[in-house]
């Protein structure tokens, strides 16, 4: 799966199908590329929807605060616990961004390019844009 | 009715909620153990019945009350 926006409306969806397919054994992997990137950024905590959803965040926000909703990032380090997850963090933007390997989050399993997750997603049966 | 072993409320949980709730705890259980899940996500019976088949559960039944999913589930192998 390519996660290439860092808001709400597109990392829960992805976060949400990874996950789920964990627990049915499914390989999952995650490519962060461009400002899904920014999710990784150590330091970072994604908190708001795409502009064109701003009235949604109250409601968003409420659904985690309650526990409704996990954060996004708790349900990532627990699919993760399966064994099946692996995400990946494009290098292309790394350099564009100029974040090192230090500034990326710890649950980052391998620092990749376009190629290297081409052929892995050439292997892949389901291969979902985000 | 099933004889419960193991009850697991996911109840306000939106989906993945109560199928990750389910996944931990039966993936805990052991083979013959029945887990009885109670889910207010109207995805839930669906989900864990495509889940269970997935990875050779035994979906036994479920039923709904007021919107309360009561959803019971026999742990075959180890998920």
């Amino acid at each position: 799966m390519i996660v290439s926006s860092e808001r709400l409306d597109k990392l829960y969806p992805a976060i949400i199908l990874a996950s789920s397919a964990c627990t049915m054994g499914w390989d999952v992997e995650l490519f962060f590329t461009f400002f899904g990137l920014l999710a990784l950024k150590k330091g970072y905590q994604p908190s708001s929807l795409s502009k064109d959803y701003n009235e949604y965040n109250e409601i968003l926000n409420e659904a985690v605060s309650k526990g409704s909703m996990p954060k996004w990032d708790e349900l990532l380090i627990k699919a993760k616990e399966t064994n099946k997850l692996k995400i990946f963090a494009c290098t292309t933007t790394m350099g564009l961004f100029k974040i090192g390997k230090n500034g990326i989050k710890d649950f980052v399993d391998d620092f990749v390019g376009a190629v290297t997750f081409l052929g892995r997603s050439k292997e892949s049966d389901i291969n979902l844009f985000f | 009715m099933y004889k419960v072993d193991i009850e697991v409320d996911a109840k306000y949980s939106f989906c993945p909620g109560p199928l990750l709730k389910l996944f931990d705890y039966a993936q805990k259980a052991k083979p013959g153990q029945i887990i009885k899940l109670i889910a207010t996500d109207p995805a839930a019976p669906d989900d864990v019945k495509n889940w269970a088949e997935s990875v050779g559960h035994e979906f036994l039944i479920f039923n709904e009350k007021d919107g309360v999913y009561e959803i019971y589930i026999k742990i075959i192998g180890s998920s």
